[in-house]
């Protein structure tokens, strides 16, 4: 299969699991006696909805609370939220990555790299709620808030503690991936021989090291990205924030019942943003390659 | 076996073992509740006793806002956490062990070290979070399903959607491994397939299998807790429509930490004391994870020249 073919195919499949995915919460059906049974004919049919609702733009109407709001009009801004914060976790979390981890595979602090993979092993909720509490108490005890810890409203969100917690998740996963890879990296013998030929360390770090480790970096991306966005789903929730996800997992359930419309809708903004931030970091990653490689 | 190997085997062994005799060993039954009451001392003088009491001589733990015995309910939640991650874990490695082994053993194609992105690539790139929570936002609220059945439902969610990563995972390792001389040789001495897996592929494996079981119960750890904040409880959640509220049925700790995050202000215990348990489980299995890797190294890894 040639190579281009390969990103067009992906965008078949990825319709069709985000059918498919938002099709579950309706298909998966308990009835009174306990049991659970598979609900094929309502799935099939609220597909169909959807696909006649796009003509006549009843797919993307929903209701949130007790308002019916336009799709269109609504995803502009949790667009923008979302992608902000899951571009600047990805950029910020690479770069802090990439050079810690060079870092860390050289220096001999083995408790320092001990300290990052405890609290890399520590699951992303417990960190945010610890980083909230830890600002509330540093808060009360002194008088000075230094971040806010949640978005009261929507004027006056909440931006500096998201996007720590939104960087350092990445980040801590980048570090240690880049560590091992540049470990292994060290062991080859062409480094010896770098070595032998008397290159100074940061020249063969960077310009003999470096170009090797980046490809592993690139593979790396799609595991990267699914960290991100698992993790927004948390920092959106526990901050209040307005992203996509958040409009997911508020308005899909509403009062009346599924919408899958709306889910249809917003996992197909997630999949945008996904796409997008995909781009932008291998753009950065290139810049890398183009500095390092030669 | 080094120290971390040991420090870790032994959180998890009393963690384990918590969780295997812990509905005996509560100091309650998980229906004892303190209520509300008005005692008079001796001398006349009156005190009020409303939950949440906080940790005493009666409650070592406290308890929680409705009265119950916290360290009650946890020793009842703990099999729920404990045995069901592991259970996930060994089925994940299990399924995506043999599957990839397969897979790379059959595969045509031959190792591309960091080749772009390969299906298998793209399908890290979705969240298990987010699958796992379609499939559960719908049945696990007030549901009819008994809390064991929904935890069994939850486990076989939890093992599917982990899959594909240990797959990936393994499949890679094979490769790197059937390529390798020592196979070559065995296949053109005329081993079968299933000797060549059974006494070069999985001999070589098992050690990684080993640090990949124990990671993926940190994930599955992981995945309850992210699942608990959005109110979908392992075993099933109850939610009071009065003054809304949700509470986990099974007491899983994941979900504790989740259901009473709003109250590490107020009543702190209420919230550190579940937070500890969890964060003691997840430490002492990546000490296992760390001290088997640390002996791994030892004795196959090769070393830095710079």
């Amino acid at each position: 299969m040639p190579r281009i073919l390969k990103p067009i195919l992906a965008v078949p499949f990825t319709l069709l699991f985000i059918f498919a995915l938002a099709i579950l919460p309706h298909l998966f059906q308990l009835n009174g006696g306990g049991g659970l049974h598979l609900d094929w004919s309502g799935s099939m049919s609220s597909v169909k909805d959807y696909f006649a609702g796009i003509g006549t733009g009843e797919s993307f109407r929903f209701i949130s609370g007790r308002k019916e709001l336009s799709f269109w009009e609504q995803i502009g801004g949790y667009f923008r939220t979302s992608l902000f914060y899951i571009a600047i976790g990805a950029l910020a979390g690479t770069t802090i990555g990439i050079l810690v981890g060079i870092y860390f595979s050289l220096s001999r602090a083995a408790w320092l790299k001990r300290g990052v993979d405890l609290a890399a092993s520590i699951p992303d909720f417990v960190l945010i709620i610890l980083l909230q509490s830890l600002v509330i108490f540093v808060g009360k005890s002194t008088g000075v808030f230094v971040f806010k810890f949640a978005s009261i409203s929507s004027k006056d969100p909440a931006i500096a503690l998201p996007l720590i917690s939104s960087i350092i998740i990445p980040a801590s996963y980048m570090i240690r991936s880049v560590a091992l890879q540049m470990k292994l990296t060290m062991t080859e013998d062409y480094i010896n021989v770098a070595k032998s030929r008397g290159f100074s360390k940061p020249h063969i770090v960077f310009f003999h090291a470096l170009p090797n480790v980046l490809p592993f970096i690139k593979t790396d991306i799609n595991k990267l990205l699914g960290i991100l966005i698992g993790n927004m789903f948390i920092v959106e929730f526990l901050y209040n924030l307005r992203g996509v996800t958040k409009l997911l997992f508020t308005d899909t359930f509403s009062n009346n019942g599924y919408q899958y419309a709306l889910a249809v809708n917003g996992l197909l903004a997630l999949v945008i943003v996904y796409t997008v931030v995909y781009v932008l970091l291998r753009i950065y990653l290139w810049g890398w390659e183009k500095v390092f490689s030669r | 076996m080094n120290k971390t190997l040991a420090i870790g085997l032994a959180i998890t062994a009393i963690l384990f073992a918590a969780a295997l005799f812990g509905q005996w060993l509560a100091p309650y039954d998980l229906h004892h509740q303190l209520k509300i009451d008005y005692i008079l001392d001796d001398s006349g003088k009156g005190y009020l006793i409303a939950p949440p009491s906080p940790p005493g001589s009666d409650y070592p733990l406290g308890t929680d806002k409705d009265g119950y015995d916290l360290l009650t309910k946890l020793l009842n939640g703990a099999r729920y956490t404990v045995l069901l991650s592991i259970g996930i874990a060994l089925a994940r490695i299990f399924i995506g062990g043999s599957l990839g082994m397969f897979m790379g053993y059959y595969g045509k194609q031959t190792v591309k070290p960091a080749s772009g992105s390969s299906s298998w690539n793209m399908l890290n790139g979705i969240p298990v979070f987010i699958i796992s929570w379609f499939v559960l936002r719908g049945i696990t609220t007030n549901s009819s399903l008994s809390p064991l059945s929904l935890s069994l439902l939850t486990g076989v969610v939890l093992t599917a959607v982990g899959i594909p990563s240990v797959v990936s995972s393994v499949k890679g390792k094979t490769q790197v491994i059937r390529d390798r001389q020592f196979v070559q040789a065995a296949q053109s001495l005329g081993a079968g397939h299933w000797k060549i897996v059974r006494s070069h592929l999985f001999p070589h494996l098992k050690e990684n299998l080993l640090v990949l079981i124990v990671q993926e119960v940190i994930l599955v750890l992981a995945l309850f807790g992210q699942l608990g904040i959005f109110n979908i409880f392992v075993g099933g959640t109850t939610m009071y429509f009065d003054m809304l509220e949700y509470h986990s049925r099974t007491n899983e700790w994941g979900g504790l930490i989740a259901q009473w995050r709003d109250l590490k202000g107020i009543y702190p215990w209420i919230f550190y004391y579940p937070l500890a348990a969890y964060i003691l489980l997840i430490m002492g299995l990546h000490f296992i994870a760390h001290g088997l890797e640390a002996m791994y190294k030892k004795r196959y890894a090769k070393f830095s020249h710079l």
